[in-house]
C-alpha cells in the first residue's frame, strides 16, 4: 500500500512521516512488512490439538473438484466447514469474553461503590439506577440509593455464573425475538457458561457439525450484547452517568505543546473517570506548573476515550491506529493503558521519544512497560500516582515535537435515553418522531456503522465514505467505537453536517430535532444502546413486531478484533443484516460462509454479508433498507384519508 | 439574566419594540450544558417519568405494536 493511501486523516499521515523521519516502527510500516497468513485469512488452519496444525486451504483461482474437497480435511478427519466454524465460533467466544469480562469489572467496581468502599465512586444517576432496578425486580420503596445498588450487583454478578434459564437483560428485547431465541434455544443462559461451553464444543474432538457450532456461536454473541455487554452500559451510566449532549473536539490536534500531555487508552471507563477529576485537583495542576508545564491536558484513545468524552466531553486524540502516532508528537508525557485495542508497539515507539507507557490492570501487562496499578479501593491515590508519574515526565520532553494542527469539533453524548428524551422532551418522550418520518419517507431507515480500525486497508477511509453515503440517502446513521471517531474527524457527528452532508428528509428532520445526522452512542459495549434503540423502535409500533422487520441494516467496515465479530454475530442474532468490509475469516467453506450470508435470514431474519468497497457497502445496506420499506408497505406514497364514523366502527369491529 | 430589547418595523404600527434574542451567543460548554436528567428531582418524578417516557418497557397501559390485535 503506498504510503499516501495508508491513511485518508491528514494528521495520521503527518505523523506517519514524522515516525519515518524519526526511525520510529509504527503499526503502518508493519503492516507493510508482515503480509497476513493466507491460510489464516480464510480460516482454513486448525491448531487446536498437537496432530495439526492443519492445512486446509481452498484451491487457488480455479473450482474445486469433488475429489478435492473431499481429501480437504485435517488429520483427524475435521472437515473444512468444521474447522472454519470453529475458528470463527472461537474468535465470537474471545470478543464475548471481552466485552463480558469488562462488565465484570464494572461489576465488582459497581458493588464497592455501592458499599462505600470505593471512595470517589458513587451513585451519579439515581434515575438509571431504578430503571435498572425495575428490569431485575429490585424493590424500590423507600431504600436508599445504596440498598437497591448493592442487591442490583449482587444480582449482575450472578448472570455471570448463572447455569440455567435466561439472562435478566433478554427481557429487554422485542417479544417476537425472545420467542425466536427460545424456538431455536439460542437464548443465553449465564454469561460465563455460553462462552465455558463454547470453547469445549470447539475443542478437538467434540461438535463437529458446523450448524451445531455456529448455533452455540449465536447464544455466546447473544450473551454478549444482550448480556455483558448490556449490563456494562447499564451499571457504568449508573456509576458515571447517562451520557447527554456534549460538545468536544477530536485528533491528534487536542494535544498541547504548553501542557503535561496524558492519553488514557482501552476499554473501561473506572481509571478514566477518575483520572478526569483529579486533573482538576488545584494542588495536582500547580505540581505541573512546579515542573515548567502551564497545565494538564488529558485525551482519550479508542474507547476508554468515548466512554469520558460521552459523560465529561474530555477530547479524543485519536482511534485506534493513531495511538503509536500520538507518541510520535513527541509531546506525550504518559500513555496510560487499561485493558484491549493495546498494541504492544507502543512500548517500542516510546523508546524513540520520552513517553512513559503506564500499565493499569493485573489483566494486561506489557513487557517495555511500567505497571502502576489502579486500585478501586483507593482510586484518587492510584490516579493521582500516575498523574504525578506524567508531571515528573515533562522536563523529559525531548525538542523534536510536532503536533499536528488538525482538530474537530464534535458533539457527542446520545444515550438511547437522550435520544428518546430529545425526540419528544420530558413530557411526550418518545420514538413516535423517528417512526413516523420513517414512515412517511423523511427519514429511509437507520444503520448501525460501528468497529475497529484496520491496516490493511486505508486508515478512516471506508468508516467516512460509507456513512457519508448513507446520509445523503436519508438514512440516520448511529455510531460507537472507532468508527465513531472517524466520522467525527471528518465533521459529520456536527449539527451543521445535516445541511452539508444529508439529503433533504434526513436534514429536516435533524434540523428540526437539533442533531447531527451521525449520532455518537458510545464504546463498543455501548453497542447495546443500538439494541435497545431498535427495540424501542419497535415498541414504539408501525414498524412491525421484531427488529427484523425494521428498515435498519449494520455494518462494520474496517473491523480488526474479534470483539467485532461478536458483536457483529449478535447484531445478525437480533435481526439486523450486518455487512463486514476488509476480509471476512470464513471464506475457506464455501458451504459455511453460504449458511451465513444466505440460510440465517431464513432463521434469525438477519444475516451476514462481507463487502470491502464502501460504495458497494452502503448499495447493499439500502437494498436491504429498501426490501425491508417494501414490506412494510411504505414503499409508495399513500393518500392520508379521513376517518368519518362509520369507518371508525368498521375498524373497532376487526 | 437581562433582557434585550430591540426596535422594529411593523406593519401599520412603524416602530415597536420587541424582546431580542435570549439565547447566549457562543458554543455550549462545560460537563452541564447538554445534562437533562438533573430536571426530574424526586424519587417519584423519576418513576413516573419512567413509567410514561420509557413505556415500552415499564408502562403499566401500553405495549406498543406488540399488543394489537393483528401482528404486522
Amino acid at each position: 500500500m503506498a504510503e499516501e493511501a495508508r491513511s485518508i486523516d491528514p494528521a495520521t499521515l503527518e505523523m506517519i512521516d514524522k515516525a519515518r523521519e524519526d526511525g520510529s516502527s509504527n503499526v503502518f510500516e508493519r503492516s507493510s512488512n508482515m503480509k497476513p497468513c493466507p491460510i489464516g485469512l480464510e480460516g482454513s488452519c486448525c491448531r487446536i490439538c498437537s496432530m495439526g496444525p492443519c492445512r486446509v486451504p481452498l484451491p487457488k483461482n480455479k473450482e474445486e473438484t469433488a475429489e478435492e474437497r473431499a481429501k480437504r480435511k485435517g488429520v483427524c478427519g475435521a472437515t473444512a466447514e468444521t474447522i472454519a466454524a470453529r475458528n470463527f465460533a472461537r474468535m465470537i467466544a474471545a470478543g464475548s469474553a471481552a466485552h463480558s469480562d469488562h462488565a465484570r469489572k464494572v461489576t465488582e467496581t459497581f458493588l464497592l461503590a455501592a458499599k462505600g468502599e470505593a471512595k470517589g465512586f458513587t451513585i451519579k444517576d439515581e434515575q438509571k439506577l431504578l430503571q435498572v432496578a425495575l428490569n431485575f425486580g429490585v424493590k424500590i420503596a423507600e431504600r436508599s440509593n445504596e440498598e437497591i445498588a448493592t442487591e442490583i450487583g449482587e444480582l449482575v454478578m450472578k448472570e455471570f455464573g448463572r447455569q440455567e434459564g435466561e439472562l435478566t437483560p433478554v427481557k429487554s428485547a422485542p417479544l417476537k425475538r425472545q420467542e425466536l431465541w427460545q424456538k431455536t434455544k439460542v437464548t443465553p443462559r449465564g454469561i460465563d457458561r455460553e462462552v465455558v461451553e463454547m470453547m469445549h464444543r470447539t475443542h478437538m474432538g467434540v461438535d463437529q457439525e458446523y450448524k451445531s457450532i455456529m448455533s452455540q456461536a449465536m447464544r455466546t454473541a447473544l450473551a454478549d450484547g444482550w448480556g455483558g455487554s448490556m449490563l456494562a452500559t447499564d451499571l457504568q451510566d449508573i456509576m458515571f452517568g447517562t451520557p447527554a449532549p456534549v460538545l468536544s473536539q477530536i485528533n491528534l490536534g487536542v494535544l498541547k505543546k504548553e501542557d503535561v500531555n496524558i492519553i488514557i487508552h482501552g476499554h473501561e471507563p473506572q481509571l478514566a473517570e477518575m483520572l478526569a477529576v483529579v486533573v482538576q485537583d488545584p494542588g495536582i495542576i500547580e505540581y505541573a506548573r512546579s515542573k515548567g508545564a502551564r497545565g494538564i491536558n488529558l485525551a482519550g484513545m479508542c474507547c476508554t476515550a468515548n466512554e469520558i468524552l460521552m459523560r465529561h466531553g474530555v477530547p479524543i486524540a485519536g482511534n485506534f491506529l493513531q495511538q503509536e502516532l500520538a507518541i510520535v508528537t513527541g509531546a506525550l508525557e504518559a500513555i496510560v493503558v487499561d485493558v484491549q485495542c493495546i498494541m504492544q508497539g507502543l512500548a517500542d515507539v516510546a523508546q524513540c521519544y520520552h513517553t512513559r507507557v503506564i500499565t493499569t490492570d493485573p489483566r494486561a501487562k506489557m513487557t517495555g512497560a511500567e505497571h502502576i496499578e489502579f486500585d478501586e479501593h483507593r482510586a484518587w491515590e492510584s490516579a493521582e500516582q500516575i498523574i504525578r508519574t506524567a508531571i515528573d515526565n515533562f522536563p523529559n520532553r525531548g525538542k523534536n515535537i510536532r503536533i499536528p494542527d488538525q482538530k474537530t469539533d464534535l458533539v457527542a453524548g446520545f444515550s438511547h435515553e437522550t435520544i428518546n428524551y430529545l425526540l419528544g422532551g420530558l413530557f411526550r418522550a418518545s420514538y413516535r418522531p423517528l417512526n413516523e418520518n420513517i414512515i412517511n419517507g423523511r427519514i429511509r431507515g437507520v444503520a448501525g456503522v460501528v468497529g475497529c480500525n484496520n491496516a490493511r486497508t486505508v486508515h478512516d477511509n471506508a468508516h467516512i465514505t460509507l456513512v457519508k453515503e448513507l446520509i445523503k440517502n436519508d438514512v440516520l446513521v448511529l455510531q460507537t467505537g472507532c468508527s465513531a471517531m472517524a466520522c467525527a474527524k471528518a465533521g459529520l457527528m456536527l449539527p451543521e453536517a445535516a445541511r452539508e452532508f444529508a439529503g433533504e428528509g434526513l436534514a429536516s428532520v435533524c434540523e428540526a430535532v437539533g442533531i447531527p445526522p451521525v449520532l455518537h452512542l458510545g464504546s463498543c459495549v455501548d453497542n447495546a444502546r443500538i439494541l435497545i434503540a431498535a427495540t424501542a423502535m419497535v415498541k414504539d409500533g408501525g414498524l412491525g413486531d421484531d427488529i427484523s422487520d425494521l428498515p435498519v441494516a449494520g455494518a462494520a467496515p474496517e473491523w480488526m478484533s474479534e470483539k467485532a465479530l461478536s458483536i457483529g454475530q449478535y447484531f445478525v442474532g437480533s435481526g439486523v443484516f450486518t455487512v463486514f468490509g476488509t476480509t471476512w475469516p470464513t471464506t475457506g467453506s464455501k458451504e459455511l460462509t453460504e449458511f451465513l450470508f444466505k440460510d440465517y435470514e431464513s432463521i434469525y431474519g438477519g444475516m451476514w454479508a462481507f463487502e470491502a468497497d464502501p460504495y458497494k457497502m452502503a448499495e447493499l445496506m439500502l437494498g436491504h433498507i429498501d426490501k425491508k420499506r417494501k414490506d412494510l408497505g411504505l414503499d409508495k406514497a399513500r393518500d392520508r384519508v379521513l376517518y368519518d364514523m362509520a369507518m371508525r366502527r368498521e375498524l373497532d369491529a376487526v | 439574566m437581562e433582557y434585550e430589547v430591540m426596535s422594529a418595523e411593523a406593519p401599520g404600527r412603524k416602530q415597536v419594540n420587541i424582546l431580542g434574542a435570549t439565547f447566549e451567543d457562543g458554543k455550549p460548554s462545560g460537563e452541564e450544558c447538554g445534562r437533562w436528567r438533573q430536571k426530574l428531582n424526586s424519587r417519584s418524578e423519576q418513576l413516573k417519568y419512567l413509567e410514561t417516557a420509557e413505556r415500552y418497557w415499564y408502562g403499566k397501559e401500553w405495549f406498543g405494536s406488540e399488543k394489537r390485535k393483528n401482528p404486522a
